[in-house]
């Protein structure tokens, strides 16, 4: 029996220290590229779009089943309430009508004004729309992966958007894919105004569901239900941008509820407002250009 | 007569079953749910995938393919590259080191230890993210939130790997 047991037993003792080496080597990797992912960023980021884009076509078929029974659900609830809903949308119709016709007088009074003061038009925005095939992070980071890249012309630094307000910006653009940082992350900082007043202040996430505001000047100025929009400072957002509503005053402590509800996001509208941004790969030019 | 190619290619698929379920459900944690709060306490799939398969078939997971899936997990996540890695890495190395304790146990006590052990896992992956992230920690409620949702998902994902693994591996 020994014959036949000693090579197997040195074998198993041979194996276990080589599993026990690999092990080691791994650990010290983890730490060695969490080191890294601390000092360059740049080549974190190269990796992150990389593999997102190789895997996002994976996420889109993945994200298809729950895209389809949420609607699904939706149907139905909205089933239940159509005759309701009906009413409700003939009265905001014909609510709508009368504002047409004065957006419409509006606008050729403001037209002829613009040309009296031969105004230069600001440069418009121009969006891309896309769909949101993940949800990433869980606990310890907010961001979604969209199905619109460069080759879209999405650009790192512009700003994510659906009709109730800001989802976020775009943190890293691939070809065909790209990552955004939603407003709740803890690396989100947003310069913003609150509510009436414009008291000005830092929106902060922290990975809760409600971020912070930070460094409001007047603390006692802030009282729930106050509107947060961005101000435009540092050029990372156009000013007027809805954002949320301040829920929480407590001991210094402000809570923001995002008007965005990032579980039901299913489309997002990605804006290019022509801004240079603080995220932007290139540093923005030493002198201002002239405006053409 | 040696098995034909097919059986060989049916053989060598079903051998890489433990690391595809590990792959999907950590792409599954990503998928959106549409369910509102859920987001924010996204059950760790990939954790769980990893302490079952190496509780109950050890052979077929190893140390270099857990540390691939982990890598994947923080590239896409948008977490600190390394993090995922490491607790999933430890997590294996824990059950390697007890496979005695976790032969033939009830289902109850392997439960508990994975409790025990996504426990730790949560608070080691709290600290490395909030140490290599500039704006420090993530609250610790909702590190906790996303812990309690890990164990009481972990019976329903058992449930589904134990399914898989004696309808795949069963004529091994």
């Amino acid at each position: 029996m020994r014959q036949t047991t000693g090579p197997i037993s040195r074998f198993g003792t041979l194996k276990s220290l080589l599993q026990r080496f690999a092990f080691l080597s791994l650990i010290g990797i983890t730490f060695a590229l969490m080191l890294i992912g601390k000092a360059d960023t740049v080549l974190v980021d190269r990796a992150r779009v990389a593999v997102t884009d190789a895997v996002t076509p994976i996420l889109r078929v993945m994200s298809e089943p729950a895209g389809l029974i949420a609607n699904f659900i939706n149907n139905i609830h909205e089933l239940a309430a159509i005759r309701e809903e009906n009413a409700q949308l003939r009265e905001a119709n014909a609510r709508l009508l009368q504002w047409q016709a004065a957006a419409q007088r509006l606008e050729s009074d403001n037209q002829s004004l613009r040309n009296l003061l031969s105004l230069v038009p600001e440069p418009s925005a121009t969006f891309v729309t896309a769909r949101v095939v993940a949800d990433t992070g869980g606990a310890f980071a907010q961001s979604i992966i969209i199905t619109a890249g460069t080759q879209s012309g999405v650009r790192k630094g512009q700003v994510v958007m659906t009709g109730e307000g800001v989802v976020g910006r775009v943190m890293q653009a691939g070809l065909y894919s790209s990552r955004v940082l939603l407003i709740t992350d803890i690396n989100s900082r947003i310069p913003v105004l609150v509510g009436d007043a414009g008291n000005r202040a830092i929106m902060a996430g922290d990975n809760s569901m409600r971020p912070r505001l930070r460094y409001l000047g007047n603390r006692t100025a802030a009282v729930a239900g106050d509107k947060v929009v961005t101000s435009g400072d540092a050029e990372a957002f156009p000013p007027g941008l809805p954002i949320g509503q301040v829920t929480r005053v407590d001991d210094g402590v402000v809570e923001v509820e995002p008007f965005v509800v990032r579980d039901k996001l299913q489309h997002v509208r990605v804006v290019d407002f022509g801004l240079a941004g603080i995220l932007a790969d290139q540093p923005p030019p030493a002198t201002p250009q002239a405006k053409k | 007569m040696g098995p034909t190619f097919l059986q060989r290619v049916d053989l060598g698929a079903r051998r890489l079953m433990p690391f595809g379920i590990t792959l999907t459900l950590m792409l599954f944690a990503m998928t959106p749910t549409y369910i509102t709060g859920l987001s924010h306490i996204t059950p760790m799939y990939a954790f769980m995938a990893v302490y079952f398969w190496s509780i109950y078939r050890p052979d077929l997971l190893g140390y270099g393919t857990v540390f691939f899936i982990g890598i994947l997990e923080d590239l896409l996540a948008g977490t600190p590259v390394g993090s995922s890695a490491l607790i999933l890495l430890i997590c294996q190395r824990a059950v390697f080191s007890q496979q005695k304790f976790f032969n033939s146990r009830p289902f109850g006590l392997i439960w508990a230890a994975f409790a025990l052990l996504a426990l730790g896992a949560s608070l080691l992956r709290w600290v490395c993210v909030g140490l290599a992230g500039p704006w420090g920690f993530t609250p610790f409620s909702t590190m906790i939130a996303g812990y309690l949702m890990t164990v009481a998902v972990y019976p329903i994902a058992a449930w589904v790997m134990a399914k898989a693994q004696m309808k795949l591996l069963a004529t091994q």
